[in-house]
């Protein structure tokens, strides 16, 4: 049933097209922060086509953190950083994972045990504060210099139960995802009211699974493709409705809308990932046919934006700062000042703590510098790791939506 | 930005400098990108013309180009343009710390990654061989341990020929604490003189050298500006010039973020991944451009377009069968040479220009593109850099100088400040 994609599209395939150009070695953050890594180049059209034997592993390998700049760097299409993680799903076909990578692989089996607990959040959160300070997340492979993203009491699914939404014929089918659901469910309130204010119903489908994107990063490649294959079948249902799905997080979007694609070459994942959105990216597309309701308060505060690199390689700009435009008295900077350097759960590893806070060092500087009143970025760990490095809120842009329209 | 007034569509030079030029003209500015641009190996010189079409050397490049033929993209341009360009790519690189040194009157030497020399007319400050470097004596090549790219004795036997042999050469190897990883890049050592400590150790290891002393080094003198090369060079007693490098290239990475930093604060919306591969076109007129996002195509409306897209070396011009070159976003007419004999040309450093290299876009002296009658085919269409009809880039060593001068020319043309 499931067809490959024809072979020049295949990610293996895309290294032949290197020129060896090093465009991507001059633009790699963590080859500027540690001598120890070899650099994309090498490591994944070079090495990475050479060494698909299960008992090689290119030595480092495990550095590469998946932000993709690589990818984006390349004039010529080759999947670079894909090819890194397709060489260390083979290296773990046969290898054994340190212990903590089950845990931070799999954030939605977790979340669901906690948060399905009478008081489970509020004790695994009192758990997580006691158990760093006893040391035990350093000793189980864990950054303990970070603070882990607390759970919420109330899971975002069960909220939209009781959100009384207005009918209408325009509906977008809303992809969650675990870190909307069970640790910060007020962006999704934010994303509903938002939504119903231009018109649309949002309707969400409990069949969706977690991206996968932490297995896949993880390399646990085969492990995830169960998500995969669910999550496509979804997204393919509601593509024949007619109706998008729209995510407000840029790492399970890009999952869903070309990283699947990547790693397991399927036509039909491709297909899929036609029909997935960024919500800012929506919005803007409403806003370019004239259909977004500008009526803002006004709001004097100035934002500075941080684009994630997921949502770079996605090519479809900077559509939160483009939208934000439109409320008045919000000033809004970009950043560009590179990766934030967490990377999913790669800086959450205790072993790329200082690496991770290397990346990010640019960022931080520039953010602690321009002294914005507060930080807007689309992505969860993004957030986290900007918080943690400047001490300085960090805000998804649709709270700044959500908070500025002008409500009946 | 789905609407602006100008849609840029490539990252390199040309593309960089069209979207400064409108932005700085108030202009609401989306710039496409597939790749991050050739700056990271552009060898930063800014060559306006090295070479005639008989392949003999210029001396005076705003001379030389009184000498090309009337189909040659800088008789389209013009003197004007290609001077308000330059001065305008000067000003840019000086609000960022890069001084370029040059005229446009008098090409000058500089030194190659292999020692040799190479003439251009607009160098950055630290590759600039002043009248006094030229006095030294003693002639140093400086290898950094562990360093890939750049090979000392290689160097001094290339510079002896190109200093002369009454002067005396030697190799000082200098440490830069960076062993013991990967092999050591350019870039690697220009990240490590940023910092205090990088710049402290290599003073350290060369402060002793006389005055009497030119060292000759990679472009390591920080990845971003001239500052690095300045303050070190006012501890020193020797005199430091750098050559040019091997991609990753310092010279060009320096200029590629002068030009990111000075876009993001002029507002340009920088779209990264996305690759121009289609045009909704009304009569003479561009509507849109059709860019793949990573899962879907998404479409960018302007008044303007220009259209940067490296011709046959980035995929501006693409050939999939021979004799047929094709522009693949607008379709636009493509000028080439005809005749497999004529396509290229067997000495590969020789003489005469390559005919595949000529390959471009014909256009009026407005740069909008024409067909073979002169006409245009889209008014709204501009075409920069080389994806211009009619040079050979390398032949003549015009390259950087083709890019600004067209691209300031198309983001120029009707907008009250004619070029
Ligand atoms: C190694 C090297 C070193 C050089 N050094 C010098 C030098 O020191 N001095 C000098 O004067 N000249 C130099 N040149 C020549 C000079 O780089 C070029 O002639 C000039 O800068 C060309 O600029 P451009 O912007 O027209 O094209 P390019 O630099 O080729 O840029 C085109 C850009 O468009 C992008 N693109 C292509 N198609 C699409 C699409 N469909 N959608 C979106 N984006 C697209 C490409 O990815 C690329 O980034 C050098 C050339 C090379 C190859
Ligand atoms: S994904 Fe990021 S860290 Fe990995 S090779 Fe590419 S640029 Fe470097
Ligand atoms: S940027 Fe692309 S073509 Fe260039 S070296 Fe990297 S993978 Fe190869």
């Amino acid at each position: 049933m499931s067809e490959r994609l024809p072979e020049d599209e295949l990610t293996y395939y895309t290294g032949d097209a290197c020129i060896s150009c090093t465009s991507c070695m001059s633009n790699c953050p963590v080859m500027e922060a540690t001598q120890d890594y070899d650099g994309p180049k090498l490591v994944a059209p070079a090495h990475g086509r050479m060494h698909f034997s299960e008992e090689d592993i290119e030595r480092s390998l495990e550095l590469c953190s998946n932000c993709k700049t690589c990818d984006r760097s390349c004039p010529n299409g080759v999947s670079v950083s894909t090819l890194n993680l397709l060489q260390k799903g083979v290296y773990y076909r046969t290898h054994k994972h340190p212990m903590r990578d089950l845990m931070i692989s799999r954030p939605e089996p977790l979340a669901k045990l906690i948060t399905g607990l009478p008081m489970g959040a509020s004790l695994a959160n009192m758990g997580i504060k006691v158990a760093n300070s006893l040391g035990m997340l350093s000793m189980m492979g864990l950054a303990g210099k970070r603070t882990m993203p607390a759970y919420t009491n109330k899971t975002f699914l069960s909220r939209m139960k009781s959100i009384k939404q207005p009918k209408s014929d325009k509906k977008i089918v809303f992809y969650v995802g675990c870190s909307i659901n069970y640790n910060t469910p007020e962006i999704g309130e934010a994303f509903v009211k938002v939504m119903n204010h231009n018109g649309y119903e949002v309707l969400v489908d409990p069949a969706f699974v977690c991206c996968g994107s932490p297995l896949i990063v993880t390399g646990y490649l085969d492990a995830a493709r169960k998500n995969v294959d669910t999550n496509v079948d979804r997204l393919l249902y509601w593509k024949q409705e007619g109706i998008p799905v729209v995510s407000c997080c840029t790492s399970c979007s890009y999952a869903l809308r070309k990283e699947y694609e990547e790693l397991y070459g399927e036509k039909q994942m491709k297909e899929a990932g036609s029909n997935v959105y960024d919500a800012f990216e929506f919005l803007e597309m409403l806003d370019a046919k004239g259909q977004l309701k500008t009526d803002f308060k006004e709001e004097s505060i100035r934002f500075m934006y941080h684009q994630p690199c997921h949502l770079k390689s996605a090519g479809i700009g900077t559509p939160a700062a483009q939208v934000l435009k439109h409320v008045p008295g919000v000033a809004v900077e970009l950043a560009d000042a590179g990766c934030c350097g967490i990377c999913g759960n790669y800086g959450y590893r205790k072993e790329r703590y200082d690496v991770s806070m290397k990346v990010g060092e640019q960022l931080f500087k520039r953010i602690l510098l321009s002294q914005p009143d507060s930080v807007i970025c689309d992505c969860p760990t993004c957030r986290q790791q900007i918080e943690h490095g400047t001490h300085k809120e960090a805000i998804h842009p649709i709270m700044v939506l959500a908070r500025n329209y002008k409500y009946e | 930005m789905i609407r602006s007034d100008v849609l840029v569509i490539g990252a390199g030079l040309a593309g960089l400098m069209a979207a400064y030029t409108s932005a700085k003209q108030g202009k609401k500015v989306t710039l496409l990108t597939w790749g991050e641009g050739t700056l990271t190996v552009n060898s930063g010189t800014i060559d306006i013309l090295g070479f005639d079409e008989n392949h003999k050397r210029v001396n005076n490049p705003l001379q030389g180009i009184d000498n090309l033929p009337a189909d040659h993209p800088y008789k389209k341009i013009g003197r004007q343009a290609l001077q308000e360009g330059l001065a305008s790519f000067l000003e840019l690189t000086k609000q960022h710390e890069l001084t370029y040194i040059g005229s446009m009157e008098a090409n000058q030497p500089v030194v190659t990654a292999i020692g040799t020399k190479k003439r251009t007319a607009y160098a950055p400050l630290p590759m600039v061989l002043s009248e006094q470097a030229l006095t030294k004596k003693k002639i140093r090549a400086v290898a950094i341990k562990g360093l890939k790219d750049f090979y000392g004795d290689v160097m001094i036997e290339n510079l002896k020929k190109s200093f002369g042999p009454d002067k005396d050469y030697g190799v000082i190897p200098i440490d830069t604490g960076l062993m013991g990883g990967r092999d050591i890049t350019i870039q690697d050592v220009a990240r490590y003189l940023d910092t205090p400590q990088g710049n402290a150790d290599f003073l350290s290891q060369l402060e002793d050298l006389d005055q009497d002393t030119l060292l000759v080094l990679p472009p390591i003198f920080g990845s971003h500006g001239h500052t690095v090369y300045q303050t070190i060079s006012q501890e020193m007693k020797a005199t430091m010039v750098e050559t040019t490098c091997l991609p990753p290239s310092v010279p060009g990475i320096r200029l590629r973020y002068a030009f990111r930093d000075e876009l993001r604060q002029l507002g340009v919306d920088i779209v990264e991944s996305s690759k121009a591969v289609a045009s909704e076109i009304e009569g003479t007129k561009a509507v849109s451009v059709i860019a793949n996002s990573a899962s879907n195509q998404r479409r960018y409306y302007a008044d303007r377009f220009i259209l940067a897209t490296g011709g046959f070396y980035s995929g501006g011009i693409e050939m999939r069968d021979f004799e047929k070159p094709i522009e693949p976003i607008f379709h636009l007419p493509i000028s080439f040479v005809k005749g497999e004999d004529q396509w290229t040309n067997e000495e590969l450093f020789g003489s005469k220009a390559q005919g595949y290299a000529k390959t471009g876009i014909e256009t009026n002296d407005l740069l909008q593109p024409v067909n073979k009658e002169g006409q245009v085919v889209l008014d709204n269409v501009y075409i920069v850099g080389r994806n211009l009809a009619g040079f050979d880039f390398c032949f003549e060593h015009s390259g950087n100088g083709i890019a600004i001068a067209s691209a300031y020319k198309a983001a120029s043309v009707g907008m009250g400040k004619e070029a």
